[in-house]
Order: structure tokens, then C-alpha cells, then sequence
């Protein structure tokens, strides 16, 4: 029983490596809707914490969330589990590349997939910030926050962590 | 061959931990540790290598990782050093979970962890700017658009089929075109 558990981690973040495109946070839906909705692995409160440390932590995002919840599901090796399926796909892809099988992702074919992916990372990480907005915003305070801390990223270029470390610490004074 | 091994492992897992904030934010230090000090990479190799990243699934480190480890060590290489890269995030993230299981419980790291998420939807909307900007906004992609926000939102569909369906139709509707674009472009 336990080594199914741990297959089916290893499965379930592969299938999500495989389909993350354009960067960590396009994928926080696709984890939301599979990990949270349907397996019921962890809560929506504890998926937002996840969210908050990933982003001020070292590493890949996706590789952060892969640990967090694999960790949550079967302890170390459930977050080793998830975070070498989370890599897996990528990992084979790049192998297959640097083999010389470069010409694919030149080819048409791909190209035009990609051109189809591009609008839907759009969708997605709108997607993302709903699902934030909608988790944890409970007060017009966080949402006038994010609004002026978009203006002032947009404006100057800050430093990610730095600039996320400083909203944590207006958040003490702000958020209700 | 394990003392390059052993090296490729310590510089990927540098460049795990010390790449805070995730995607773009990596780029400076990825190019500084990899093109200028152990020079696996000329400058060129490496922006080749960045749009691979843009186009293929999964964090650019690792596939950074892999392909550098892959190049200089065979499949062995890239494994080692893809669990450099990984080795940082894994450590850190179970140490928190290992010690700070209930933290959100205290109303005050509550209000840190709000406050972050803040910064991180500020962050996304960047994101979506900046991919917009760097996209070929033609019909096709405002079409996609709207299709996509339709299933996530009205529709509920599962964004992995989303992500299937979308590339599906780039493959139908827009490969005609790269590859009339590449036939005459070509000598």
C-alpha cells in the first residue's frame, strides 16, 4: 500500500512537470485543481502557506511545492518522491535535446504547439492570482496592497525577494 | 570522472540556493556561475539554452542542470547535476515542515504570510505583462485566450486538458504558418 502511495505521488507530479509551461506560478492552478480539489492531499489554507514560503525560499518554485506537499502526503520520501517526478519530465525532455534531438523543439509542428500553450499561461496565471485572491484576500486591505505593490514593481525594478520580504512586513501592520 | 561529477553537483546546488525568488531571478547568477567563472556555456549557448527553457516543460535550473551535466558527463552527469540543483529547495523545505508545521496558526506569521502573497499576485501580474509583450498577439492568440479563461473559469475544465487543448489547436491552425515562414526564409 505504501509503495503505491509513493507511485502514485511520483505520477501525479510528473504529469504536472510535464504540462508546466512558462514558468512556476502558471502551474499553482493545475496543482490547486489536482492536488487540493481532487486528491484532497492537502487544504487550500495550507496550499496558500505553501505558496507564500515558495516564493521567499531558494529554488524552483515548482520544486518548493513539489517538496512541500510530497512531504505532506508521505513524509521525506513522499517530498523526494515529488520532487523527482515534478522534475522528471523536463529532465527527459532536455536529455532528448542535448542528444541532438534539437531539431524538435524548431520544428513546426512544436512551434505551432507552443503559439497554442502561450495564451493559455496567460489564462493560468490569472487563474493564479484568482485563486490567491479568493484564499486569502479577506479584507479590502491585502487588495489594495497587491494593487500598489504591482504599480511599484512595475515602475522599479526591486529585487523578488526583497520586494516580497517587505510586503510580509507591511502585511503585520495592514492585514486584519 | 567523480571529482567532475562532485563539482557539478556543488555548483548547481550554489546556484539552487542561492536563487531566491524563482524563474527570471535566477537568470543573472546562472549566467555568472555557468558562462563567466566555469565557462560550460559561451554566451550564446546560454541564451540558446534560455529560450529552450522558455519553449520545454519544467524550472529553467533544471533544465540548466541537465543539459550542462548531460554535455559534460553523459546521463550520470545530468543526474548529478539536476540533484544539485534540487538539493537546496528539498532541504530547506522539509526542514520547514519538520519544525514549523502549525506556524500560520500564530495570527502574526499569518498576517507575514498575507502580506507575502500580496507581493506574489503583484509579482504574477508582471508576469502576465511580461508574457503578453513577449507573445505574436494575433487572432489566433486572443481566440485561445478567451476559450482558455472560458473553460478554467465557466467550464471548470481541468487546466492540464486546457494547456492539451490549447496546444492542439496552435498545432492545427499555426504550423502551416512556421513552416511557411521557415521554407522562405531558408536559402
Amino acid at each position: 500500500m505504501h509503495r503505491l502511495h509513493l507511485i502514485s505521488v511520483f505520477f501525479e507530479f510528473f504529469k504536472i512537470g510535464a504540462v508546466t509551461f512558462g514558468g512556476g506560478q502558471a502551474m499553482l492552478p493545475i496543482l490547486k485543481r489536482e492536488l487540493v480539489e481532487n486528491l484532497h492531499w492537502v487544504s487550500m489554507n495550507q496550499f496558500l502557506y505553501f505558496v507564500s514560503v515558495s516564493q521567499v525560499t531558494p529554488g524552483p518554485i515548482a520544486v518548493n511545492m513539489a517538496t512541500f506537499i510530497g512531504y505532506e502526503v508521505d513524509g521525506i520520501f513522499g517530498a523526494i518522491t515529488a520532487t523527482t517526478g515534478v522534475a522528471m519530465p523536463s529532465f527527459l525532455v532536455i536529455t532528448l535535446i542535448a542528444t541532438g534531438l534539437k531539431k524538435l523543439s524548431s520544428s513546426a509542428v512544436y512551434r505551432g504547439f507552443i503559439a497554442g500553450v502561450k495564451p493559455v499561461i496567460v489564462s493560468l496565471l490569472i487563474g493564479a492570482i484568482y485563486l490567491i485572491a479568493r484564499g486569502a484576500f479577506h479584507t479590502l486591505a491585502p487588495f489594495i496592497m497587491a494593487g500598489i505593490a504591482f504599480a511599484v514593481f512595475l515602475k522599479y525594478k526591486i529585487n523578488a525577494f526583497l520586494f516580497l520580504i517587505a510586503m510580509g512586513a507591511i502585511g503585520l501592520f495592514l492585514i486584519k | 570522472m567523480l571529482k567532475k561529477l562532485l563539482k557539478l553537483t556543488g555548483i548547481f546546488f550554489y546556484i539552487g540556493l542561492f536563487t531566491l525568488g524563482g524563474g527570471y531571478a535566477m537568470i543573472p547568477l546562472m549566467k555568472q556561475e555557468l558562462v563567466e567563472k566555469h565557462k560550460y556555456f559561451t554566451d550564446d549557448e546560454f541564451y540558446e539554452m534560455f529560450a529552450i527553457s522558455q519553449v520545454t516543460p519544467g524550472p529553467i535550473a533544471v533544465n540548466m542542470a541537465t543539459f550542462i551535466g548531460f554535455r559534460e558527463a553523459g546521463i550520470i552527469g545530468s543526474a548529478f547535476a539536476t540533484t544539485g540543483v534540487m538539493l537546496p529547495s528539498l532541504i530547506i523545505i522539509i526542514l520547514i515542515s519538520l519544525f514549523f508545521q502549525n506556524i500560520t496558526k500564530n495570527v502574526f506569521v499569518h498576517r507575514f504570510f498575507v502580506g507575502i502573497l500580496t507581493g506574489v499576485v503583484a509579482e504574477i501580474s508582471y508576469v502576465i505583462i511580461d508574457v503578453w509583450k513577449k507573445s505574436q498577439i494575433d487572432f489566433f492568440f486572443y481566440a485561445v485566450f478567451v476559450l482558455s479563461l472560458i473553460e478554467i473559469f465557466l467550464l471548470k475544465v481541468n487546466p492540464i486538458y486546457v494547456i492539451i487543448i490549447g496546444g492542439a489547436l496552435g498545432i492545427v491552425f499555426k504550423s502551416k504558418e512556421f513552416a511557411k515562414n521557415a521554407s522562405s526564409s531558408s536559402h
